[in-house]
């Protein structure tokens, strides 16, 4: 690469720096060539080079990029606070809303997610922790996620013991934030949040049992649908006759009954391999009790006092369940673990009971179950890719 | 030979794990033991998920695991736990709950 030479052209030293000419850094070997191939017309002469009567070939384009921003992006320079400012609303703004949310006009697969604005944010945290409603009712009332519902009190909480201790916010950089990306508002009736939601909430995760493709014929006198699927998956034998029956002629207890009580659901493989049996995305989904509301809304639709009565009293229920579901689990961690805090100690010790026997050890006693850290495994810890960063909070 | 209760370090550098082990005492400390009845670490950790008035009083913790049948019959046969395995013993209630001097 030849040396770049810098040539003292600019003579007007109150030039701005962006009109002064780009091919600064052009080679004084190169001038003579260019000089002899020129062929665009000069159209700008004020930056008088000696020897050269050549334009650099950005000139034009440079032109362009000026009379586009004193002309048609012009509107852009001034933007509306608390508003996106993208470059896709010089086009679209009357007639479609899709500017706002792709900011650039040429990779129309960019979408911007919207996030939540501070009225809905604070909202959020006023239902779940002023007015105790649950995680799973605000949920849906606004149309947020659960675990952003989570996320958002948490936050709030942390926000909060920081203006208590007198800790600055960064608030230029949030009001930022939410000019760069479209938000989602809390509507003056809140109804509309539900009915436009901020995300969707019922989003079924993949379960790695599903992962396979299984041929499974079945004969065309059965019925087959997920429930079975779910079977075929975990490789459970097919329901009896019966229970199909029952199931099928209320399906909303049949998927209240699985969601209530996970406890019961059935275990299948042995050893190492036992695990429950996959059940049918009705029951998977966060709000399974959202469908069974839509389908007895299906079968009674007028009745709105009804609907609504029912639907309340299905999510007491499983708040309930839920709740029951928590104390015992912590009962039982309770039961498990001792906690002495000795006078002379400032720390407290806790115990776990653990057992050693021919089942979690093993016959050779290098079962993985056994307690304590195994004799004769290697150990990955210092190993090159080992992830140590937390990838998710236990609440 | 006597055997011993002792704890046998595994973790990392500046990261002690202990293994809660049943060994004959004249075994190299991480050799392979007799039997492992438990574990202890002795990091104190943090508690969480506590309100605020539970903060307040909520001391560190340090987690040791232990099969406490396991170990009332080691000492039935007259292993002898040691200094440190002692008190972590006595603050579970077992053996009889005297100091290591004073026996």
């Amino acid at each position: 690469m030849p040396p770049r030479v810098q040539n003292q052209l600019v003579t007007n030293s109150l030039l701005p720096y962006l009109s002064s000419s780009s091919t600064s850094t052009s080679t004084i070997s190169k001038i003579p060539t260019q000089c002899s191939s020129s062929s665009i017309p000069s159209t700008s002469r004020r930056t008088c080079r000696p020897f050269s009567s050549t334009v650099a070939s950005q000139t034009r384009l440079r032109n362009e990029m000026f009379t586009w921003l004193n002309g048609e992006g012009a509107a852009l320079k001034n933007y509306v606070p608390g508003s996106t400012n993208y470059l896709t609303q010089i086009k679209e703004r009357d007639e479609q809303p899709t500017g706002r949310t792709r900011p650039f006009p040429l990779n129309q697969n960019f979408v911007s997610e919207s996030i939540l604005s501070e009225e809905l944010r604070n909202e959020i945290y006023d239902r779940v922790v002023n007015q105790k409603k649950s995680v799973r009712a605000v949920s849906v009332d606004l149309g947020v996620d659960m675990r952003r519902v989570g996320a958002v009190v948490r936050l709030v909480e942390l926000e909060k013991r920081q203006k208590q201790q007198g800790k600055s916010l960064a608030l230029p950089y949030a009001r930022a934030i939410h000019e760069m990306v479209p938000t989602t508002p809390l509507y003056e009736d809140t109804r509309d949040n539900r009915n436009r939601p901020h995300e969707s909430i019922n989003d079924l995760p993949v379960h790695k049992l599903t992962d396979p493709q299984i041929f499974y014929p079945v004969s065309e006198s059965r019925q087959f649908n997920r429930v079975d699927a779910g079977r075929v998956f975990s490789a459970a034998p097919a329901l009896e006759n019966k229970q199909v029956t029952n199931d099928t002629a209320d399906p909303a207890e049949a998927i209240s009954r699985i969601t209530q009580k996970p406890s019961n659901i059935e275990i299948v493989g042995k050893g190492e391999a036992e695990q429950q049996v996959l059940q049918p995305a009705d029951a998977r989904i966060p709000h399974p009790h959202l469908v069974a509301h839509e389908r007895f809304r299906q079968s009674k639709p007028t009745e709105y006092r009804e609907i609504f009565k029912a639907y309340n009293e299905r999510l007491r229920q499983e708040e309930t369940a839920e709740k029951e579901r928590k104390r015992l689990a912590k009962e039982r961690q309770e039961q498990q673990q001792m906690k002495v805090q000795p006078e002379s100690s400032r720390f407290e010790f806790r115990f776990k009971d653990v057992v050693v026997s021919k089942e979690t050890t093993g016959s050779d006693g290098r079962g993985s179950k056994a307690p304590g850290l195994r004799y004769g495994v290697p150990s990955y810890e210092r190993k090159k890719g080992q992830v140590k960063i937390p990838t998710r909070v236990e609440v | 030979m006597v055997v011993r209760i002792r704890l046998a370090r595994f973790g990392n550098k500046h990261q002690p794990f202990y293994n809660i082990v049943v060994a004959q005492a004249r075994s190299a400390r991480n050799s392979k033991p007799l039997e492992v009845i438990g574990t202890y670490n002795p990091v104190p950790q943090r508690p969480t998920n506590l309100s605020d008035e539970e903060a307040r009083s909520a001391r560190p913790y340090k987690e040791v695991s232990l099969d406490r049948s396991r170990a009332k019959y080691w000492i039935g046969v007259g292993a002898q736990p040691s200094d440190g395995v002692w008190r972590l013993l006595s603050l579970a209630g077992i053996g009889d709950g005297r100091t290591k001097t004073q026996n």
